[in-house]
This record gives structure tokens, sequence and C-alpha cells, in this order.
């Protein structure tokens, strides 16, 4: 027999990190610094788990990166099965900062790519 | 530790697609057997810790229905989780107990019921295995996705191939056809996995662990308890190693092996006074193909990235160097994420006590090891135990 359904709405923090989420409609990215010990975060934080302060500051980081690695999502979950196939990607930036993105163009572990947004994610873009 | 521990009794449902019970009677299953494999009532039970994720089930809060159909009302004041290790956390938990004087005989009781949602469900579930409002909810990461970053690092770095990562599959299977309790019976090729469905590419159906219910049950016991009940064959706990790494995976800084199983191996070793080169058997967290590969090299059985190797030379079978998930594994046994860790230990001692009938291995120095890892290697478990 069916089960009663569970439906979960969410509602996520979007001031919590308003910089980040600007930065995203306008193409770019950014992280956070520590204003006393300089440690950054990606993902930004609020609070320096290093030196206990949560004076931060926001940094934008380098656009040029290479691919790690890659993975194409054939099976998508709950909320993606609109999506056609996307590839998602582990890039690292000239500042040294990891980040996961989705990959536009034909992906290659070591590839030189550059790093932009969609308006609503990271997405990396593989330079031939 | 203060106090030695050791395992006095085991039990292991039959894994799979069970629709035919609720988690209570599925739980039921391996708690009846490790009491009776133990010789032991629940009056003799001083407190059980259950593990279970949940999420994917009817019961979200399961312990008190499981403690209240298994005859433990009074004595289940813990659920523990660590997603796919949430078996070994129920273990490390129930360890601790003895270990610290508490309590003498602790039951570490897994269980999950996983099908009871639809595979969409399941993955979105999944996806949020890593960090939700940094991967999930921007790029749809599934699980599977996770360990297929992994396998694309690790094929680029080492030249692991798709073949390589199928000859895993297909051990899991062969063992997986002599266990009666195993989630799948049937044996497959190279080819059937290559052939098979990609998930999120290089990982493919038959590279993946199934979705499966189960329940597994471990009896532990104090050295004052064990030789007050006159236990046989205790299997003790000889080293415990246990880590956890960034839930963001992009952070790590590298992605060609767990650096967290790593770091549990280490300590597991150290505490337990004995190298890899030691080990005669392990049960290794096989959930994808590619994570086999990994936990070789990650356990120190070889170089990094040579556990390829190991694999193709056939020195992990039976009666190999070091035997690996002869019970079938998590690829074809099953892994419901709850039971996982305990059923490893399960092994573990079916293998110590040498009662593994058709897949028992030969033992020199009785040493043998669980790797249980959770999430993508934000949680991860090393045992050491001999005979």
């Amino acid at each position: 027999m069916d089960g009663i359904p569970l439906l979960f709405k969410y509602t996520v923090p979007d001031k919590l990190y308003e910089k980040f989420w600007e930065g995203l409609k306008k193409g770019e990215i950014y992280a956070s610094r520590c204003k006393k010990c300089g440690s950054l975060y990606f993902p930004p934080q609020r609070d320096c788990n290093k030196c206990m302060s949560s004076d931060m500051e926001w940094v934008k980081l380098k656009e040029e990166g290479e691919l790690m690695t890659f993975s194409i999502v054939k099976q998508k979950p709950q909320g993606f099965e609109s999506f056609p196939d996307y590839t998602v990607a582990i890039v690292r930036n000239l500042d040294g900062v990891n980040l996961m993105c989705w990959v536009k163009g034909e992906p290659k572990v070591g590839k030189k790519v550059k790093l932009t947004t969609d308006g609503q994610r990271l997405i990396c873009e593989v330079i031939e | 530790m203060n106090r030695k521990v050791a395992v006095i009794g085991v039990g292991n449902s039959k894994f799979g697609k069970r629709d035919d019970v609720t988690i209570r009677e599925l739980a039921w299953e391996a708690v009846k057997e490790a009491l009776e494999d133990a010789g032991l009532t629940q009056k003799d039970i001083n407190i059980t810790v259950i593990g279970s994720t949940a999420y994917r089930g009817t019961e979200i809060y399961p312990a008190p229905p499981v403690s209240e159909y298994c005859g433990f009302v009074g004595k289940s004041p813990i659920r523990v989780e660590a997603a796919c290790a949430t078996g070994s956390s129920a273990a490390f938990t129930a360890i601790n107990l003895i270990a610290s004087g508490l309590a003498d005989i602790v039951m570490a009781i897994g269980v999950d019921k996983m099908t009871e949602v639809d595979t969409a469900t399941s993955l979105a579930i999944g996806g949020r295995g890593g960090n939700y409002y940094w991967e999930f909810q921007l790029y749809g990461t599934t699980f599977p996705t996770y360990y297929a970053l992994y396998a694309t690092r690790h094929m680029a770095v080492f030249g692991t191939t798709e073949e390589d990562m199928a000859l895993a599959s297909v051990k899991a299977h062969k063992y997986a056809s002599l266990n009666e309790k195993a989630h799948f019976r049937n044996r497959i090729t190279v080819e059937d996995v290559l052939k098979s469905r990609v998930i999120s590419w290089p990982i493919k159906l038959l590279d993946s662990s199934p979705i499966s219910d189960g329940s597994a049950a471990v009896i532990f016991a104090s050295e004052e308890k064990v030789k007050e009940l006159k236990i046989d064959t205790p299997i003790w706990v000889k080293g415990i190693g246990y880590s956890s790494d960034t839930s963001y995976i992009a952070a790590r800084g590298e992605w060609i092996g767990l650096e967290a199983a790593r770091d549990a191996a280490v300590k597991a070793y150290k505490m337990a006074k004995v190298s890899p080169m030691d080990i005669e058997y392990a049960t290794v967290h096989d959930c994808f193909s590619i994570a086999e590969i990994m936990a070789y090299e990650d356990l120190g059985f070889v170089d990094k990235g040579k556990g390829a190797e190991l694999l193709r030379e056939g020195q992990t079978e039976k009666d190999g160097r070091v035997a690996v998930n002869l019970f079938g594994g998590l690829k074809a046994k099953g892994h419901p994420l709850g039971a996982t860790g305990l059923s490893m230990i399960y092994e573990i001692t079916k293998q110590l006590r040498e009662e593994a009938g058709p897949v028992q291995h030969s033992f020199k120095r009785y040493l043998a090891l669980t790797h249980n890892v959770g999430g993508t290697g934000h949680y991860a478990y090393v045992m050491i135990f001999n005979r």
C-alpha cells in the first residue's frame, strides 16, 4: 500500500552570503577572507575557525583555472530531472582555490578553463 | 582502550528489496540471530546502540520502534548516524561503552529500509551527502557523481581503466553468488559492466552498489564477560581508527584516494601494532568499483596507483595475499547504510571463526580488518580484529 507522502519545503538563507549570490549574476566569483589572519575560505565562511575572528572581507577570485576532474550526470536527482545531461567538475584556479562548477565545452583532466557563471551557478569554459 | 572488548555474537538479515517487512521485523532478523549466536537473551544486554540513516524510510526515527519490537525497551538511549559508515559508528559507540567501563555487554544494531522511496528521491537524498548549500543546490550532484569525480581523476593520474574498475564488480558478484543473504546472486562479466547504463560517467549501473534494505547486529562484551560466559572463539577488537574530511568535496585538494580512510588506517594499525602486510582478510567499502581500488591503496596493501594491479593479479581473491569481500561486498551483497559496517564485522567474525563455508579464507595469523567509509570519505572507520 502507499505510505503517507512527506513533502519537505525548504527556505534557504539568501542574505547570508549576498555578495556571492550577487557576483553570480555578474559572472564574478567571491570567496571570503579573514581580515585578522588572512585565511581564505571557499565556500565562503562568515566566521574564521582558525583565529576565531568574524571580521571577514570579500575577495574576487581569479577566473583562470585548471580542470582537475569531472563527471557527466546522466541519471538525475529529484529537482534536476528537466535538465539535459550536465557535467560537474572541480577546477583549481590561479588563487589555488578549488571550486565545484558545471562545464561548458569538452571536458578533459588538465585542460585550462575560464571560470564564469550562468547567473545561477559557477561555470568553467574549456579553452581549446 | 581501558578494557579489552570482543565480539561474541553476530547476526545478518537477508539483504535486498525487502518489501515483505517493515524496519522492525527487518532488524529482528539480525537481532535474533546475534542473540542465538552468543547464547544470550535480551536481559543480558546492558545497552543497545541503533545505527540507521533512516532518511529513505517511513520511520525517520527508527530506534524506538526497532527497540520495542526486539524487546529492548529501557535499553536503547541512542541512535547514531555517519552516512554509509553508520554501522561502524554504532560499533564504535558500543565498543567505547564497554572499554570505558559503563557497560559489559552491548549490542550494536544497524538497519535501514532504503527502498521505500523511488530512485529519483533516493538520488536527491544521496546528493545531499556532501554539502547541500554549496553542492547539491547549485550543481545537482548525485552520490555516484562524488565517487565519479575520484574515478575520473584516478584514471587520469594513474591510467586506471573502466575495465579495471569492472573487475571489482565481477569479483563481488562471483562471491555473492555463494552468499544466500546477498542482494544479488547473479554472476556478471566485464562486458556486462561496460555495457550497463551510465549513471554519472565514468560510473555505470554495474559499477554501483544497489539501494538495499537490510540489518546486521553485533554483540560486544568485556574480557571479564567473555571469561564468565565461557565464549569459545571471541573475536577481539585490536585496533580502531577513525577520521573525517571536508563536506565540500572540491576543498580537499586531491581526488585520487580518501584521506580520511588513510588517516583511519594509520591509527588502526598503530593501535593494533600491525602493518598492512599482516592483514589476511579485509572487508572494504566498495560502494562503487573505484572505491575498492582506492581502498587497497588507502589501506596500504599497495602503493598509491597500484590498486588496479592488485585486483588484476587476483591477490584479493579467496586464499590470495589479502582476501577482500568474499561475501560479495557492498556491490553485490548489498548496501543498507545502517547495516553495512556491522555486516562487515559479521563477515570478519564468520571468517575468523572459520564458519564461512564455501568462501572460507585460509588464515595463518587470524588478522582481519573492516574499512567502512561514510559519504565520500566524509567519515571513515578502520577496525582490526583477531581471534
